[in-house]
């Protein structure tokens, strides 16, 4: 079968785009825009693709699975890889301006390696949510964490260095728990193709011991509560941009690769009472995740720990979707609230990125008067919030309106009940750094100016994160193609 | 003390667990091993461990390709290395030894690249000695001058993966698939792929050694002045 150009750019044209960008230091800014152009082309050639003529696959090599790898995509795999142009492409136009602001030379110097890591990130982040073959999913793993753990060394200060390494720990044991784990899968079943596993799987010791220690692993990359302590150092101390891609996009590549393995690839596991354990977790996450935003003195590491509650959501929707009556709907609902939370918390650090190189600090009590200085960061933050707060008509609010109605449709109560304290959890966090920043000051301050393309990148990301709930019935249309079998049809 | 306690426990259970987990495999081993050998013959090579490498999970060798070039990349990001102190010109016995030990373990490398398509061998043993080389070069300070030249090791570390990614869009290109090498070419795609790996693997190891990126005279000035490029 001849298969299009789209999956195979996806993939050369962010690796190739790095590899260059390396060679060629100075012409980095470039080679992502090339990347951004082509990689925006060939998602919306793919999701085309995907809509008329269903799931697509490209037999890498010639050779289908099980002896070759085969990279695959379904509506699910066209969400992320769109999730991951659009906060990558607002991250390509607003990080010039960012590194070239920097004013010591060593900074500035290592803002040019910047481009490489990002590409790579880029490329692993494609490979990860296309592949169908859960040994190539632990090679993106390894891409994903070395470039993330690169990225966030490079602020070049003690806490981020301190941070970086505790990254690189977790990150690296969480996947060689995870490649355990492939390696008894494969002992078991014969095969490391993730979608001819669901026939294979015999549960038994062998593939409860496999899934745990994969689970595992994945769920410390994932930050899920109580594995999240590395989170909030990394993505505080890391540089602006790179935070956005962490907290959108990195930690959710995890999360994906859990869906794919409990609901495709080992649905005969799914339990009642494992979903539960997961559902559980993330609940924890909810409620630890938004108090400690409460109580940050920093802007950077409050929105650090609304990630940390903010994933907590995701989980939810192994307990709902795993439910035999309302699964799709719960499924679609995660991925929405995923996608608005992707742009949501890309718009709320690159505001916070703003404010650092306009105030030259990011204290939460001195913001007052910040919305005179950068109104358009001020309302982008403001809409961002809106969203993760889950106000309608926001995608936040559209995530968790269908998390809601299929818990209560299920009979699920306790998860309404954590659902709504974490949304006025969130509301106060939110509304404590708005009213810092409404604050009107008597005497005006003297900020450094701050280029109007790091702004409006911004409040582009925002808006995006508040449109998605309007525009909700267009992801879930998608979701259904290759939506897996274990989720009991199109639901309610 | 009492930490360990818990972290000991944990350890355990994970030992058991792994235990149960071995002793439940089955006891005749599954695998894709008889596929692999019957498909031999269509890879282009006759060594079953390069044919996975580069043919049937050819793809995954692009992505480690990749990881290497990472690593080198990330490790520069992070700070200037320093070049060994020692220098070893003023001692001719050591000297010349590497005299001859250079040329044998290049050659060497070349021998492994070669007979990696028929025999154990190829791309990253090759590559692990002429990193090994490199280190003897780097603390003999040898070359020192062409090892200043930026651009020049940029390139060489790159090479593998542009290469590896220029293979799979022509491939795409010729037959409809990445990696999908045209019936009886194999072979020829795998050395080529093979031989830039090889530059790039050797290069990245041995660069590693110096812990960060070299140092460079023209860096120095460029950084005095960061508001001139860009």
């Amino acid at each position: 079968m001849i298969s299009s150009w789209s999956i195979a750019l996806l993939i050369l044209g962010p690796l190739a785009a790095a590899a260059l960008a390396f060679t060629f230091p100075k012409q980095g800014r470039w080679m992502a825009l090339a990347s951004a152009m082509v990689t925006v082309g060939a998602v919306v050639a793919l999701g085309r693709e995907v809509l008329v003529g269903g799931v697509q696959t490209h037999h890498v090599g010639g050779w289908s699975a099980p002896l070759g790898i085969d990279l695959r995509a379904d509506g699910l795999a066209v969400l992320m890889l769109g999730i991951t142009a659009l906060v990558s492409s607002a991250v390509t136009l607003y990080s010039p301006p960012y590194f070239l602001a920097e004013h010591d030379a060593e900074a500035l110097h290592r803002g040019r390696y910047f481009w490489p890591l990002f590409l790579f990130l880029w490329t692993a982040l494609n490979g990860l949510f296309l592949t169908a073959d859960i040994f190539n999913l632990y090679v993106t793993l390894e891409l994903l964490g070395f470039a993330a753990v690169a990225l966030v060394a490079l602020a070049g200060k003690r806490e981020a260095l301190t941070a970086a390494m505790r990254y690189l720990f977790v990150s690296l044991s969480a996947s060689l728990f995870y490649l355990l784990g492939v390696a008894l899968v494969y002992g078991q079943c014969a095969t490391v193709d993730l979608p001819s596993l669901a026939a294979k799987a015999q549960p038994g010791p062998t593939l409860w011991v496999a899934l745990a220690l994969m689970t595992g692993g994945l769920l410390a990359k994932a930050a899920l509560f109580p594995l999240h302590f590395w989170l909030p150092p990394a993505h505080a101390n890391a540089p602006a941009p790179v935070s956005a891609l962490l907290s959108a996009l990195v930690v959710k590549g995890a999360f994906y690769i859990l869906l794919r393995l409990w609901f495709e690839a080992f649905p005969a596991l799914m339990t009642p009472a494992v979903a539960q354990v997961f559902g559980a977790l993330g609940a924890g996450a909810i409620l630890w995740g938004s108090v400690n935003a409460l109580f940050q003195k920093r802007l950077k590491l409050l929105v650090a720990y609304s990630t940390v509650a903010q994933l907590g959501y995701l989980f939810l929707l192994f307990p709902l979707a795993a439910a035999r009556e309302g699964g799709f709907l719960a499924w679609s609902g995660g991925l929405i609230f995923l996608g608005a939370h992707a742009c949501a918390k890309t718009a709320m650090f690159l505001t916070a990125g703003n404010i650092l190189h306009a105030a030259g600090h990011d204290r939460i009590k001195d913001l007052d008067g910040i919305t005179h200085v950068l109104p358009i960061s001020a309302f982008a933050f403001g809409l961002a919030g809106v969203s993760l707060v889950g106000l309608p008509p926001s995608g936040g609010f559209a995530g968790k309106w269908l998390l809601l109605s299929a818990s209560l449709a299920q009979g699920q109560w306790w998860w309404v009940a954590v659902m709504l304290v974490g949304s006025l959890l969130a509301a106060a966090y939110i509304m404590r750094v708005l009213s810092h920043a409404f604050t009107n000051v008597s005497e005006p301050r003297r900020p450094h100016p701050i280029p109007p393309v790091m702004e409006w990148t911004a409040l582009a990301l925002a808006v995006l994160a508040v449109g998605l709930g309007l525009a909700a019935s267009w992801p879930a249309e998608l979701l259904h193609i290759g939506a897996p079998a274990a989720l009991g049809g199109p639901g309610l | 003390m009492i930490r360990r306690v818990p972290i000991g426990i944990l350890s355990l259970a994970l030992l058991a667990g792994l235990a149960w987990a071995v002793l439940s495999l089955p006891a005749t081993p599954t695998g894709l091993t008889a596929e692999s050998l019957v498909k031999l013959p269509e890879s282009g090579v006759t060594n079953p461990v390069t044919a996975v490498l580069l043919n049937y999970r050819g793809y995954d060798t692009l992505l480690e390709v990749g990881v290497l070039l990472l690593a080198i990349v990330g490790v520069w990001s992070l700070r200037r290395g320093e070049w060994p102190a020692v220098d070893l010109r003023d001692r001719p016995l050591l000297m010349s030894l590497l005299r001859v030990l250079l040329p044998v373990l290049v050659l060497a490398a070349g021998y492994l690249l070669w007979i990696g398509a028929f025999a154990p061998g190829g791309a990253f043993q090759a590559g692990a000695l002429l990193g090994g080389a490199l280190v003897l070069v780097l603390l003999a300070g040898l070359a020192r001058r062409v090892l200043q030249r930026d651009r020049l090791l940029r390139f060489g570390l790159a090479l593998g993966v542009l290469v590896f990614a220029g293979v799979c869009a022509v491939t795409k290109l010729l037959t409809g698939g990445m990696l999908q090498y045209p019936a009886g070419s194999g072979g020829k795609w795998i050395l080529l792929i093979e031989s830039a790996a090889l530059i790039s693997i050797g290069l990245t190891l041995g660069l590693l050694y110096l812990g960060g990126r070299p140092a460079l005279k023209q860096e120095d000035s460029s950084e005095r002045s960061p508001h001139a490029h860009d």
